[in-house]
């Protein structure tokens, strides 16, 4: 199966390569948005605002993607962009293919989140298998709000309660970083590709 | 609350982990991939990689080690040493650390953190300060310790915030190596001051040092490496310590 890494211009596009590819997905890194892979992945890299202005010049490509049955998997910022729209570096416009916003994190210690938390409240879903109460890594300031509670499978803590794990349709998000959270990353990968070949 | 991390530091000189005593006196400590994969495997919650002498020596930093320790590890790798311009960061980004360090260059060109933070994200700029006990509070150093500056620590702490780091790495230069502990008071210093994660680093030397840092000086991280790489303890010894006193980390 074959994967491309959507290669917005900036950030370490390396790490979430080389995790797909150990769990036997052939992987480019690129802009050739096509229907000839199987997973097209928004990594989580750079900021809202210029990531969002990347996407949207590619929008009706996308939309199209999807509306074909592609599969895309967004990680951290990646996630964040399919959401309505984001207030990071001005307020800007997500792809608006979940309903809700991302903005800053509130009632947090100190910002950036960055560090391991548990993932908590996990709801039935091939995605998360085995997962509930395992420590991922996160590094973000922005988190989704308002958001429609069908479709989040996990959550996670840092002084709101926010979705870690987002799944809809032919879309899956993760606000933590699978490719650095070591072994129970690697499980989550392993349940990503059984939701894959379903 | 998030847990509080544990990071092994690998000082890498000529494609080698070294480590120093107050930043002198090196010696070899082994392959930096085989380290890393050792941590990971050991518990580390991140990897920082510091090659010790870019800047004195003016090499950019050592790209094909973090290559090849970046696609054997699952945690995330800072790398330090040698960062001077945003193509120095993206080169580092590329081979795949998650976050660059800056030191000497965001002393010498400020500008520099708000640069980076602006394309990266905040969160993928640490800036490292190392500080130095002097008649009046602590004092920054550059070039790996061996140049004095008048900027007073705590100030360039929220300075650097300001300009757009998402976290700090803390070395005391005065405990580097000792094994006597860390440097609490500066720690607590930095740490009552800044809204950003800080890394408390120079002076472990026994998980007794890590326990003191993480609670009394308020870290959010603790960083160490002789200690480790000479295994007078584990990372995981020194999570189950921690758990033991309450102190919440991935176990």
């Amino acid at each position: 199966m074959r994967a491309l890494v959507v290669n917005y211009g900036v950030g370490n596009l390396f790490s979430i390569s080389s995790a797909l590819r150990r769990k036997g997905l052939e992987v480019d890194i690129g802009t050739e948005l096509t229907n000839s892979y199987d997973l097209l992945v928004f990594p989580g890299v750079g900021a809202f605002s210029a990531v969002s202005k990347f996407l949207n010049s590619r929008r009706d490509q996308l939309n199209e993607l999807k509306e074909s049955g592609s599969r895309f998997f967004g990680v951290c910022l990646g996630m964040q962009v399919m959401f309505q729209s984001g207030s990071e570096g001005g307020r800007s416009e997500g792809l608006g293919w979940l309903k809700g916003v991302v903005d800053k994190l509130v009632n947090s210690p100190k910002l950036p989140h960055i560090g391991w938390d548990r993932l908590i409240e996990t709801k039935p879903s091939i995605l998360i298998e085995g997962l509930e109460g395992k420590y991922f890594y996160f590094v973000h300031s922005y988190a989704a709000y308002d958001v429609d509670n069908d479709y989040v499978r996990g959550f996670s803590v840092y002084g709101v309660k926010f979705p870690a794990v987002v799944e809809k349709d032919s879309l899956v998000g993760t606000q933590f970083h699978p490719e650095k959270s070591g072994a129970s990353g690697s499980l989550f990968l392993d349940n990503l590709m059984r939701w894959l070949k379903r | 609350m998030t847990t509080k991390r544990i990071i092994p530091c690998l000082d890498v000189k000529w494609g080698r982990v070294v480590k120093g005593v107050k930043f002198l006196n090196l010696r070899d400590e082994g392959d930096p991939a085989e380290l890393a994969s050792r941590y990971e495997e050991e518990g580390a919650d991140e990897l920082v990689f510091l090659d010790v002498t870019a800047t004195v020596e003016g090499r950019g930093t050592l790209l094909e080690s973090v290559k090849s320790a970046a696609s054997v590890v699952s945690i995330p790798l800072t790398v330090g040493g040698g960062v001077r311009s945003v193509q120095d960061a993206s080169s580092l980004f590329s081979a795949g650390a998650d976050k660059v360090s800056l030191n000497t260059a965001a002393v010498e060109n400020p500008n520099l953190v708000t640069q980076i933070a602006r394309e990266f994200g905040s969160q993928a700029v640490v800036v490292a300060i190392d500080a130095k006990r002097s008649s009046s509070g602590w004092k920054v150093h550059v070039k790996s310790g061996s140049v004095a500056t008048e900027l007073d620590v705590v100030w360039w702490g929220t300075k650097v915030v300001q300009l757009g780091a998402g976290e700090i790495l803390l070395t005391s230069i005065d405990r580097d190596g000792t094994r006597e502990g860390y440097d609490v008071e500066l720690t607590r210093a930095v740490t009552s001051s800044v809204n950003v994660p800080v890394i408390a680093s120079g002076g472990a030397g026994k998980p007794e040092h890590i326990l003191q840092v993480l609670t009394e000086g308020g870290a959010d991280a603790a960083l160490a490496a002789g200690m480790f790489h000479d295994g007078v303890t584990t990372v995981s010894a020194v999570k189950r310590f921690l758990l033991s006193y309450g102190v919440e980390v991935r176990p």
